[in-house]
Order: structure tokens, then sequence, then C-alpha cells
């Protein structure tokens, strides 16, 4: 049988990621020190690419396993299984409106009936505003949101953040919370049944290390 | 230049895939109908229900003339659900019905998804308990045997046992623990499932039974299980096939939310989806008005013919293709129709799309004889022994 292919995540959650597969003792010695992006060490396969992408890769199989951001599933809404919450990457998903504004957009809101929301993560944003029952137009953009109010791209930002430092920088303040994310262990669900043998035991392992933590 | 695509997520099959869908489809009719399922055509548009469990974002819907919104049908089992509604309300005893129909999904654009593709499946309507539940699971197990798929799973659940699992939630919780499981997401499960208030004992118990798969199933101790266990029993007696086709495996909750009890999904190494799905669906008919037992299932047809053509399938060898260099006019007709009458297949002229056929190359000369392409002239009835 081939190896197991486990995709992870370039970017900030790299270093927690294979902490977390050391720990359970995953050998990942040969992991982002050059440039390859397909590692194997054992009977795993290590594939890195790039956060959005992961979701995908296991959704269509490509990839077995793969760790990534809740983020990231509830933007791209891949249909993968969940199986342990690894606790590192803890961002949240924020309305944010400039700081001294929100009693204007607001108001802005009774006279115009919409409100511009200007974001990174349009499905996210879109189904919050949904289920508040509040109408919005989402202008997408490709990084910065929090720059959007400021130059009147838009009322609102929806956007990720870590500490709020960022959103702070830039006079904006958080409206209201959408929901928290920590990175997952996913699994494509025909791997999960077929490799069940394999997953399982790294799952396990996995959770407990992120519960001790 | 007009655009010649067709739209996006539409696609024209040519013949070389074509007649691999053919056999398929052959394969699948034969072993339908030795398990007494007769065909069904429902129509290629629907009425949209608001309730029928179908997710609306994936429909391809538009505005009838009268207002009424339409949509290209989703899937088939909901259209015979209906089907049976109207024109089976009163019929007592079991109703087989098969099909092999294309069905129509909105995608998201870029991903190469296709918004047209065939399904080929089963509903039983009538009977409920193992024997009929087995007599899917068996159907499924044998319709990708005799098309040839080997190293197939079928990987047996059952959303009753799972849903007694959390039983000592109240029914909000309960509702939003499998919604989450549907979703596939474990970790919001479980979570949810802490936070109402479900003691760690039980938590464990579920967790447990929601990781049993083969023979960890013997542990697990939720009324339903010993039902499960039976309904494969009974299907492999029913198909014996290769060893183990059916596992017991209670962490599967499909996404769709008709399902009631045994449900299955088969798997093959070299696909990453499922190739078919399917279970006992109790519910559905009743959205429909009459409330009736009922179970099935729905082959992908794509995806059975990836996951064979992987596996090195190639269908069955079909006669070759004389393609006939014509000399005179009426010569060439007279031999055409005299090889064709010998069971020869026989295209006149140069073949320009011979759809993996072998093709033999034959010149008229003159009285019913042609010359081969290594300059032997034979009779008719020679060529057609030759390629018979």
């Amino acid at each position: 049988m081939s190896r197991l292919r486990f995709a992870l995540a370039q970017g900030v959650l790299l270093p927690d990621a294979l902490a977390a597969l050391r720990a359970v003792g995953l050998d990942v010695s040969g992991l982002g020190e050059d440039r390859r992006l397909v590692v194997p060490s054992g009977d795993i396969e290590f594939v890195l690419a790039r956060p959005g992408d992961i979701a995908t890769y296991v959704e269509r199989g490509a990839a077995d396993l793969g760790i990534v951001g809740k983020d990231v599933l509830m933007e791209s809404a891949a249909r993968v299984l969940e199986l342990a919450d690894l606790r590192f990457g803890a961002c949240r998903f924020v309305v944010a409106a400039p700081r001294d504004a929100l009693e204007r957009s607001l108001d802005e809101y009774r006279h115009l009936g919409s409100l511009e929301v200007a974001t990174k993560y349009p499905r996210v944003a879109e189904e919050h505003f949904r289920r508040r029952g509040i109408q919005v137009e989402i202008v997408k953009v490709a990084g910065s949101a929090e720059l959007a109010p400021q130059v009147g791209l838009a009322d609102w930002i929806v956007d990720l953040v870590a500490t709020g430092a960022t959103l702070a920088a830039n006079d904006l303040a958080v409206v209201e919370e959408i929901a928290t994310s920590t990175a997952r262990l996913i699994a494509n669900p025909a791997a999960y049944q077929l490799r069940r043998n394999e997953i399982a035991p790294l799952a396990l392992r996995l959770a407990a290390w992120a519960a001790a933590r | 230049m007009p655009i010649l695509a067709p739209p996006r997520g539409f696609r024209d099959i040519l013949p070389t895939e074509a007649r691999e869908l053919r056999a398929i489809e052959h394969a699948l009719d034969e072993t339908f109908t030795s398990y007494g399922y007769v065909p069904i055509e429902p129509p290629m548009v629907e009425r949209v229900i608001a309730d029928s469990g179908a997710d609306r974002q994936r429909l391809m819907q538009f505005l009838d003339r009268d207002g009424s919104l339409v949509a290209l049908r989703p899937d088939i089992t909901t259209a015979v659900a209906r089907l049976v509604a109207q024109r089976y309300r009163d019929a007592t005893g079991a109703l087989r019905l098969s099909y092999f129909a294309p069905v129509f999904r909105e995608e998201p654009a870029m991903l190469g998804a296709e918004r047209e593709y065939d399904q080929a499946g089963v509903e039983l309507v009538g009977p409920s308990g193992p024997l009929a539940d087995a007599e899917v699971l068996a159907l499924l197990a044998e319709s990708l045997a005799r098309c040839g798929l080997r190293d197939a799973t079928i990987e047996v659940g059952h959303v009753g046992v799972v849903r007694r699992a959390f039983a000592d939630l109240n029914d909000d919780d309960s509702a939003a623990v499998i919604d989450a499981l549907r979703a596939g997401d474990h970790v919001t499960a479980f979570r949810r499932a802490a936070d109402a208030g479900m003691r760690d004992g039980a938590l464990a118990r579920a967790r447990n039974a929601l990781a049993a798969r083969g023979r960890t199933i013997e542990a697990v101790d939720i009324d339903g299980v010993d039902e499960l266990r039976e309904v494969i029993h009974l299907a492999r007696d029913l198909f014996a096939g290769e060893p183990l086709w059916g596992v017991p495996n209670l962490s599967l909750v499909p996404e769709l939310p008709y399902y009631t009890g045994v449900v299955f999904e088969a798997l093959h190494p070299k696909s990453g989806f499922p190739i078919a799905a399917g279970g006992r669906y109790d519910l559905l008919l009743g959205a429909f008005g009459t409330p009736r037992r009922a179970t099935g299932f729905a082959i992908s047809v794509p995806r059975l013919h990836l996951a064979l053509f992987q596996s090195g399938w190639r269908p069955a060898r079909e006669r070759a293709l004389v393609s006939l260099a014509p000399a005179g006019t009426r010569e060439t007709a007279q031999v055409a129709a005299a090889l064709r009458a010998r069971g020869v297949v026989v295209a006149i002229g140069a073949v320009a799309e011979r759809a993996g056929l072998e093709i033999v190359d034959a010149a008229v000369v003159a009285g019913d004889r042609v010359r081969m392409a290594d300059g032997r002239v034979v009779t008719a009835d020679e060529l057609a022994r030759e390629v018979s």
C-alpha cells in the first residue's frame, strides 16, 4: 500500500504543526528545511501546500490527512472529516468597524438599507450576515481588509485576528465575534475508512497531545 | 466564431468513453434486472419542494412560464419518492425500481466539477427489516463486481444507532450534534455534546461507537448494532463476492438528512470519493404525503468508471470493425450487405473515429470478394470467419 499522504499548511501554522507531529513520535526532520514540497518519512509522505489548498487536496483525496485552520475550512466549505482540535493557531473571525464610526454606519444602514463589508472571507461573511438578517454588500479583497474603511471602500470589515494589534493600529474596533478558530486534523472521508488502521491511532495520539497542553 | 465549448460544467462524451459507459450501463442493468428491479424514467425537470432535503444552493433551478420554481433533478431518489406518492399511492407489496439517468447539480466554479453526470441506482419501496436492507446492500456489491470492479468495500453504518448514542441529550442538542456529524465535523459534534452536559461515560461510549469499524463493532452495546450485523451477514448470504466486502462502520453519517436506518457507502482505493451511497430513508416519502418504508442506493457512474479505468479495466472486446474501401458503388453496396448478413460490422470508407475498436481494412474487389491489407483476396464467408 502507498504511503499515507499528510498535507501541512505552510506559513504560521507550520512550526506548531511540526512540533505536534514530533511530539507524537513522527520524524519531521526533512520538512521546511529546503524547498522540497513532498517529503517522505517512514510510512508517511508529507506534502507542503498553501493553507487554502489543504482542504481541497484532502477533499479530493490527493492527500489522506491534513492540518489546517478551522478558518480555512469555514471559508472553503470543503467536505472533509474534522477529527481533532489541535488547539494551536488560535484566532477569531470578527466584524470590525472604524472605532468612532459604529453609530454613523448604523445610521447609514437605516437610511441606505445596506452596508458594504470588505473581506478576504466572502463565504464566512455572507453566511454570518445572512444569519443575523443584516443586508450587506460583500466586497472581496485579496489582502489588508483593514485598509478598506479608511479609504472609503467599505463601512465594515470581516477579518481574521489573532491578537487584534493590526485592528488597533488601524483604528478599528471589534463589533462582534463570528467564530473562533484553531488548527484541525482533517481526513479525506474515504481514506479515513479505508486506512482507518493507520489514521485512527495517529488521530488519537494527536488529540491526546492537544488535550494535554 | 461562435463559442464551441458547452456551458460550464457540461461536456461532450465522445465515442471511446461512451462505449465504456454503455458497457457499465449494460452490466448494471443486467444485475438490477436479476433482482427483480424494473426500470423507471422520471422527468428531467421537477418542481422545487421546500422541505425535500435537497440543498437549494446546489439546484440548477429556473422559473417556469406560470411562475412556479422548477429545477433540473438533482437526484432520482426524490423524483421516485414524488412519483410513488402520486402513482403508487395505494400499492401494496414491494416496489422495485431501477434507473440509469443524468442528474444535475450546481457546483462552485473552478473546481472542475461537472453539473451533469449519470447516476445508476435502485429504490426498494414497501418492505422494511433486515432482509430488505440486505437486499439492496447485496445488489450494490454484486453490481460493482459485475462491472468488473475489484477491491471495493462497502462501509455499512446505522443512523439510528448514532442517534441513540446521543439519546441522553435533549432534541435541540441532539439535532445539533447529528448536524455536525453529517458535515463531517467530529470536533464540533463532541464539543456540543459535552457542553450540553452529556456525562463523561456516555461521551466516551459515543466516541467508541463512532470509532468502531469492522470487528470492533462487537464491543459496541447500543440498540440496533445487532441489526446492523445481521444485515451484513444476510447480504453476504445473498452475494458472497470477495471476502469481507461489507464492513460495519458507525462513523458513516451521510450528508443528506433523510436517512433513518442502515446506510452505506462503496469505497475503492483508487477513488478519493465514495463511488456509491445509499440506505434506508423512511421519512422521505412522508414528505410527499405517502409515508412508506424505502431503501435504495445511487452509484455515481463517472466515479465508478474512473475507479474501473484506474484499476486497468477496459470494456470486453467487441467485434472488429471492417473498414471497407469502396470500388464501384453497386459492388460496394452488395459486398457491404453480404458481409453484414454474415454478422460482420462494416463501415464504408475510412474511419475517422474508431472509439477503441479494432479496425480491419478491406477493399472491395469484385463479385463479393475483398482484398485484405496483406494482399490476400478472400470471400465474404472467409472474412466473416476471420473477424468473428
